[in-house]
């Protein structure tokens, strides 16, 4: 099998190779969004499992548990919880990355509760303190998981654990550097799948695979096929291809995102500092998500550069013609951002379409209509 | 005009110190005009954002944002400013206060003037905006998504509480470190907003009116276990004015004391809200819906009265060790503290600090049935009712519900369906009494 077939493999089965693992005598450690350093779960040799709900799903059970006005993909992923398919988890880790999943920890802790359960804060601000506060709460949360493991953590083994990730950071940037050719070798439905697929194994396993996975992509022969719109795609948790698939049909390629199931997971590196917490600390925390504040440093427009200057650079880059800004319903951090980076976006010469959806594929009749009819828009300008 | 919306949505009070709010509420805009006429610094201002007696020690003129939002829906004059946001891009379900806020900044620039007729004057442009992490997460995306319509600073802070699993004795020293540190920001950005020097004993003045006019709040609400119940909860939503937008000042105080007098007499009167209390409720939580309070009177017409409720008093006042001599330590200290006030016992109980609350509530209170509003568009105060009614569940068979509409936005709510919903409950209510 080729790592393109193995990927899509692990992708589409997902999460089987995980309870493989699990049944190989391996300890999984599910958590949520770009938060709990990954590296640190590792370094305890924990399988860092990615939580993922399931679109394809409908919830049906979760209304007993908590209010329909919640983030939908945090409601999906309980669903699955309450169904039994995370029961192979040891560790659940939660980080505070917003209202609704500060509330579902709560709610997962006492009706889902495995071995090991952790509710990790991370500031919203970055300054004053922020970086010192967050590397404590890591230290707190290493300290638990100490206690629960009856291990020590081996700071030599979190410095390799890091270098390990950032190799597969390097591996991923290699991947999207390739979707800068036009037509890109690969489809930005094909990029999540891969993305995803690795939520959920041994950071080792992962770069093997995509070692492998970054040659065949090279070598791959891209035929010169009629010109598309190149996409840029941002939102949160998309972590179900079906809607990439759906824009990309419409006759465009997604060639860049900023997604926390994309880019925004893996783009910057955990800097090697001579204490490994530091690292971790200021990268976690510099996460580029809405739910983080960027403190406004002058009139508007400088504002909006400060906070929205890396999308900037992206599109240009990717040569990018449109955004598609998907905000899942009810997530009011993305809902307050979208309107500030239409703004943005739309001032770099950008047509940008604003969608709101509740993750769930019953939508995808409407959302067809509206991506055709702005992919016919934008053909037109680009 | 004025007149009619009033009795459709505000309730029959059980006080009559509480009859004093509204005019305090219009003071808070009218204040605020003045001091921009007078060249003094306005800023916009979230409530329980832990600051407030830092921004009153800097002579800063609050306008609180969410305040006029329930403002605006009490007078049912929210659609206006609901649709402006929404026109603006910002979504349907997004936090309604929010919505409204945006909405009005919105209007008020394409203007050039405060839209007409404006609830109480309306809001006068800020000098700048402070934000907080403090409650929920649109309370410093709001002002962030503000800049488009003011060019006017902002500035946020982080508010942070350790989760209920925490050990204290491990984390207490960082969070308050952190949380000195977020204040200190703060008070730095002030500075250099009025371009004079934060008074250290003016701020320990702002503190210790700040925690008089609590802990007489904390005071009035234990005179509320009596039976009758001397004030209903409809009243709380007034009075919670002077302890959030008043907080830090003498007049919050003076109100607090005259209140206290007022009920503590009605007390010893036997004076109850109702003549016959056959139910007494609990609110259990979420904010209240500003578009229909008149709903408390017509639980009344059952004769159940609405004693206590956990929104807005979300703390009792707390002991800060006399070690710490520094104002701003003391407010980090304050903070953490209020957060983990339940922590302990709920560790060693229901796992939930907000279910261990309500659990002390019911039995010093003599509850016989818990009713919770969601909101469907705060998440914050919304999301987790449904498990802490799962949870005290567990530990009592009193009957509970949850009503379901919004603090301000009408299209979430249906009066037929609450009354059948009402009338359900109150049938628990009786067949519970007769057991
Ligand atoms: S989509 Fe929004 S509400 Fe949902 S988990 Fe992510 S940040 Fe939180
Ligand atoms: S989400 Fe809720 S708590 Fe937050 S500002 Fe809106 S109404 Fe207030």
């Amino acid at each position: 099998m080729t790592a393109t077939e193995k990927l899509k493999k692990i992708y589409g089965e997902r999460p089987k190779r995980t309870r493989e693992l699990k049944e190989e005598g391996r300890k999984i450690a599910g958590y949520f969004c770009c938060f709990v350093p990954e590296e640190i779960l590792s370094a305890f040799d924990l399988v860092p499992f990615r939580l993922q709900g399931n679109p394809k799903d409908p919830v049906d059970q979760a209304d007993a548990f908590i209010e329909p006005m919640a983030c939908p993909f945090a409601r999906s992923c309980f669903n699955q919880a309450l169904k039994g398919n995370y029961d192979f988890l040891d560790a659940f880790i939660a980080p505070h990355s917003c209202d609704t999943i500060d509330r579902l920890s709560n709610i997962w802790f006492h009706n889902r509760p495995v071995s090991f359960n952790h509710l990790l804060n991370v500031p919203h601000m970055r300054e004053r303190g922020a970086e010192e506060f967050f590397r404590s709460e890591l230290n707190y949360l290493v300290k638990c998981l100490e206690e629960w493991t009856g291990k020590k953590l081996v700071l030599e083994k979190l410095r390799e654990t890091i270098r390990l990730s950032n190799k597969k950071r390097a591996l991923l940037r290699n991947l999207y550097e390739l979707r800068k050719k036009d037509p890109p070798p690969v489809s930005g439905a094909e990029m999540l799948e891969v993305l995803v697929a690795g939520m959920g194994i041994p950071v080792p396993e992962y770069v093997n695979l995509l070692t492998q996975y970054v040659e065949e992509v090279k070598s791959r022969e891209v035929k010169s096929i009629s010109l598309r719109p190149r996409l840029f795609l941002w939102g949160n948790a998309i972590d179900d291809s079906t809607f990439v698939q759906l824009v990309e049909h419409s006759g465009t390629w997604v060639v860049m995102d900023d997604l926390c199931t994309g880019s925004r997971s893996f783009w910057e590196d955990v800097p090697e500092t001579s204490d490994p917490m530091e690292g971790l600390a200021r990268r976690y925390l510099n996460v580029p998500c809405p739910r983080s504040n960027y403190p406004r440093t002058g009139h508007r427009e400088v504002d909006l550069e400060s906070r929205f200057g890396y999308v900037g650079a992206f599109v240009s880059s990717w040569k990018v013609g449109g955004a598609i800004l998907y905000l899942i319903r009810y997530c009011d951090t993305c809902e307050l951002e979208g309107p500030d980076l239409k703004d943005y976006l739309n001032k770099k010469g950008i047509p940008v379409l604003m969608l709101e959806d509740d993750y769930s594929l019953t939508t995808l009749g409407q959302l067809r209509t509206r991506v055709q009819a702005f992919v016919e828009m934008i053909t037109g300008v680009v | 005009m004025e007149t009619k919306n009033q009795t459709k949505t505000t309730a029959v009070k059980g006080t009559l110190t509480a009859g004093m709010i509204r005019e305090l509420v219009r003071n808070i805009y009218r204040s605020a005009h003045e001091a921009k006429a007078q060249g003094k610094k306005v800023a916009y201002f979230m409530v329980a954002s832990q600051y407030d007696e830092i921004v009153r020690a800097m002579d800063i003129v609050p306008i609180p944002t969410e305040n006029y939002a329930g403002l605006c829906a009490a007078k049912r004059d929210m659609e206006r400013f609901l649709l402006r946001a929404e026109e603006d891009g910002y979504s349907q379900v997004l936090c309604s206060y929010a919505r409204i806020g945006l909405g009005f900044d919105s209007l008020r620039k394409e203007l050039g003037k405060i839209p007409e007729n404006a609830p109480d004057g309306g809001m006068p442009e800020p000098d700048m905006m402070l934000g907080s992490s403090a409650v929920c997460d649109p309370r410093f995306k709001w002002y962030q998504a503000a800049g488009r319509y003011l060019n006017v600073p902002s500035y946020s802070i982080d508010v942070v509480a350790p989760p209920v699993q925490a050990d204290l004795n491990e984390v207490r020293d960082y969070y308050i470190r952190y949380q000195t540190e977020q204040f200190r920001g703060l008070i730095a950005f002030l500075e250099e907003q009025t371009g004079k020097k934060l008074d250290e004993d003016r701020l320990w003045e702002t503190i210790k009116l700040g925690d008089e006019a609590w802990r007489l709040w904390y005071e009035i609400d234990r005179l509320r276990v009596a039976v009758p119940c001397p004030m209903p909860t409809q009243d709380h939503f007034s009075i919670m004015v002077a302890g959030h937008y008043y907080c830090g000042t003498q007049v919050a105080v003076d109100f607090y004391r005259q209140l206290y007098e007022e009920v503590k007499s009605k007390v010893e009167e036997g004076q109850g809200v109702i003549p016959v209390e056959k139910y007494r409720l609990l609110y259990g939580g979420g904010l209240p819906p500003w578009h229909t309070l008149w709903i408390f009177n017509y639980f009344e017409s059952f004769g159940a009265v609405f004693v206590i409720e956990n929104v807005y008093r979300g703390y009792d006042p707390v002991e800060v060790p006399s070690y710490v001599k520094d104002p701003v330590e003391y407010l980090a200290w304050r903070a953490f503290l209020r957060f983990t006030q339940r922590h302990e016992r709920a560790r060693k109980n229901s796992g939930h600090p907000v279910v261990e609350r309500l659990l002390q509530l019911i039995d010093d209170y003599k509850i016989d049935g818990v009713v919770f509003h969601a909101c469907r568009s705060c998440r914050a105060t919304t999301v987790g009712q449904i498990h802490i009614k799962n949870l005290l569940g567990r530990y009592t068979d009193i009957p509970m519900m949850q009503l379901v509409s919004d603090m301000v936005d009408l299209r979430d709510y249906s009066e037929a369906q609450w009354k059948a919903q009402i009338g359900g409950f109150i049938d628990a209510l009786s067949a519970r009494s007769k057991r």
